[in-house]
């Protein structure tokens, strides 16, 4: 069930570096917090959280978007707010995205791929022009942006991926002169690219 | 059209950046009289971090603070540019970008706040190439200390770190600690070379100063410090205005006015956004407009009086442009970690490179180890080389946490040929002329730039690096610079050693365009120092008249 892989929301407002602040300064324990939770809205998970919208089985082709989302991801989970809000502005790049975006999904329910890779190879070797729609999945999900606007910023997977070592720019939470500790090790990945090499243009200052 | 008020000051001074707006503090808290004159609208800094968060190419230092068309800056460095037009051998290496808006183009500065070593001012006497200042060093120390003090600068114990630039008084704030990926590149280079990496003077807060909060490690000097950590030139326009100095906003100024004698300014003219005319009088005037805007508002005034443009007898308004040109490159590391980005943008520099016997043969030049953020970067790099999924987020990962950047100041001479000159095809909404500029490097900052092409292979090599990524060509600092040079002979410069025009008793120019030579460290504390310079210069003659 699609249902299943999103995750349980996460409140933006009090999960913000400052309400994380605030929330230590007030001595708000987990338990607080907890007890918050479930009084609130009765979802029981750690932190802040607020009840997902069910999924709606009004939208099936951003249903379908979400499931090659969580697919090229490798992920369990994701936003489905954010994933809506990015199905709408890719759909917006370009008057083809909408059949490509269909076309990737049912290549999806037609077979068993066991990662993101195995799916991305078959999707460029079925068809070459699939190359730029997954482009366009990964960079609105990890980078936020699509069809060349920022959609999220501060909740793109990129941020998630690296918050145990760096803040997203405007978002330090770590206090003066947190730059001083040493950062995580990272060892080199041992993953190959699974789409043919892109011309990368670094954009002008 | 006439304007209905009169306005009129003891001092009028065109433009609020950090020049105009420390002289209106300075003069205001003598009692003076200051009206400031700014083409650009009035601002507050949520407004560009929303617009910074909102915007797509995060690097683009333009991109959050659009421009208003009656105070056009260019958009980016882009050539063709909407607004620069420049031209020549190396066009592209002085496609500058500034801003016109209350508080000026500090707004996304990194806070660099070097002080200029005291050869940089006697590159002819010392080494014979360019020209001297009309100053020294000493005749400026004072100042320096008193720009440090006003921005708020932090700074090395010069017993632990001396930088060059002798110093009457410590700096007003203890060093900022340098981050892990520095402090990483600072034990390479002192092992491993003959050089050292030392601490950069910066007006950024390492405790609370001024009513601003301490820095935070945003990792975004530029394009808007979200917490006000650093300083910009809007928190000199606050104590000005508070100190009783009158700040006009949307005032575009497009003609200046003398005597029947030529000898004496009288009034500049501005329009307003609906192109309103208004006069406004004074007795003394500072145009501090940036070193291209400067420029072009004098040659913009030309008249039957002064068909060259004003204070332009010598012919030298517009010329001599420099700029510390920079060479830049990107690679991934193939040593440990070092996550650039946690931290403030701009901490460390390589400064063995900024005086030197060579000085008679090639520039001067200095290299920063960015401390970028590369999360982005990381990003858009792993997806155009096709990763996805988990093995994506790996190499998010690792290219985030091993990617480098360097990038140099390389210094330029002047040279009168490259001049900035009035656009004859492009004119703003106003009627007023783009600036177009020629310029071709001089060859002894192109011997620079190669030096230092040699030392960034030798570093890569150093730290194992791979996938290097030469930014083409060379590009610009946005040190623009030169344009109304100081000079002892009205014969061959625009004012004098207290940067008073030559050809006009009461018009002061405080602006990077009155710098005879550029040095390597950033412009802007040399700026500051030369602007509280004419206050005190304006104060003695107003106040003992």
């Amino acid at each position: 069930m699609t249902k299943d892989r999103h995750c349980p929301l996460v409140d933006l407002h009090t999960s913000s570096p400052n309400a994380m602040r605030l929330n230590r300064l007030t001595r708000m324990s987990r338990r607080d917090t907890l007890m918050t939770g479930m009084a609130g809205v009765g979802v029981l998970a750690v932190g802040n959280v607020v009840a997902a919208e069910p999924a709606t089985g009004a939208e099936p082709e951003l249903e379908r978007f979400m499931k090659v989302s969580t697919r090229l991801t490798d992920r369990a989970c994701l936003d489905p707010r954010i994933g809506k809000a990015l199905y709408e502005r890719i759909l917006q790049s370009g008057p083809e995205l909408k059949a490509q975006l269909s076309k990737l999904a049912t290549l999806l329910e037609s077979g068993n791929y066991e990662n993101a890779s195995a799916f991305a190879k078959a999707a460029e070797q079925a068809d070459p022009a699939f190359k730029d729609v997954i482009h366009d999945i990964m960079t609105g999900w990890y980078r936020g942006v699509a069809d060349g606007k920022v959609v999220v910023y501060r909740s793109a997977l990129m941020f998630d991926v690296t918050k145990d070592a760096i803040y997203p720019k405007t978002y330090a939470a770590g206090g003066p002169f947190y730059w001083t500790t040493q950062p995580p090790e990272v060892d080199k990945p041992t993953g190959a690219p699974a789409l043919s090499p892109s011309k990368f243009d670094v954009e002008p200052t | 059209m006439s304007s209905d008020q009169n306005l009129s000051a003891d001092v009028v001074i065109v433009g609020s950046g950090v020049a105009g707006s420390s002289i209106a503090n300075e003069l205001a808290r003598a009692g003076i009289s200051v009206i400031v004159l700014e083409a650009g609208p009035r601002v507050d800094r949520q407004h560009f971090v929303d617009n910074f968060r909102n915007l797509e190419n995060k690097p683009s230092y333009q991109g959050p603070f659009p421009s208003t068309p009656w105070a056009v800056h260019p958009p980016n460095q882009m050539t063709p540019n909407q607004y620069l037009h420049t031209s020549g051998p190396n066009a592209e290496a002085y496609q500058q970008v500034y801003l016109r808006m209350m508080g000026g183009t500090t707004w996304h500065w990194a806070g660099c706040a070097w002080r200029y070593l005291p050869s940089d001012f006697e590159l002819k006497t010392r080494y014979g190439q360019g020209r001297d200042w009309a100053l020294k060093y000493d005749d400026l120390e004072p100042f320096y200390y008193q720009a440090e003090v006003m921005m708020g600068v932090c700074g090395p114990d010069p017993k632990v770190e001396d930088l060059g630039s002798p110093r009457q008084q410590p700096y007003p704030m203890e060093a900022l600690p340098i981050s892990y990926a520095a402090q990483q590149f600072r034990k390479l280079i002192t092992e491993k070379t003959p050089y050292r990496v030392v601490h950069e003077p910066q007006a950024r807060n390492t405790r609370p100063y001024d009513g601003r909060p301490t820095c935070e490690g945003h990792n975004n000097c530029m394009p808007i410090c979200p917490i006000g950590a650093m300083y910009n030139g809007g928190y000199s326009v606050y104590h000005a205005e508070a100190a009783g100095a009158k700040f006009v906003p949307n005032a575009v100024v497009y003609k200046i006015e003398r005597d029947s004698a030529n000898k004496k300014v009288t009034a500049v003219h501005y329009y307003d956004p609906d192109k309103g005319s208004h006069r406004v009088t004074g007795k003394y005037f500072v145009i501090a407009a940036h070193c291209i805007e400067t420029a072009k508002l004098l040659l913009v005034s030309a008249d039957e009086q002064s068909p060259d443009g004003i204070a332009n007898s010598s012919g030298h308004v517009g010329r001599n442009m420099m700029d510390h040109t920079g060479v830049q490159v990107t690679f991934i590391s193939g040593d440990k970690a070092l996550w650039p980005g946690r931290g403030p943008l701009e901490t460390n520099v390589i400064d063995n490179f900024r005086d030197g016997d060579w000085r008679g043969d090639r520039g001067a030049y200095l290299v920063h180890m960015v401390d970028d953020n590369q999360v982005d970067f990381a990003t858009q790099l792993a997806i155009s080389k096709g990763y996805v999924g988990k093995d994506l987020e790996d190499q998010i990962r690792y290219l985030a946490s091993h990617t480098v950047r360097l990038f140099s100041h390389n210094e330029a001479l002047p040279d009168p040929d490259n001049r900035l000159t009035l656009s004859k095809t492009h004119k703003d909404a106003l009627g007023i002329p783009h600036p177009d500029v020629y310029y071709k490097l001089p060859e002894y900052t192109v011997r620079s730039c190669e030096h230092t092409r040699g030392l960034f292979k030798d570093l890569i090599g150093l730290m194992h690096g791979t996938d290097e990524q030469w930014t083409p060509g060379y590009f610009p600092q946005d040190h623009p610079s030169g344009s109304t040079i100081m000079g002892v002979d009205p014969k061959d410069s625009v004012v004098d050693g207290h940067c008073r025009t030559h050809d006009h008793e009461n018009l002061f120019i405080a602006s990077s365009s009155v710098f005879s030579t550029v040095g390597t460290g950033n412009i802007t504390l040399t700026v500051a120092a030369l602007a509280l310079r004419v206050a005190d210069t304006l104060k003695k003659e107003l106040l003992h008249a």
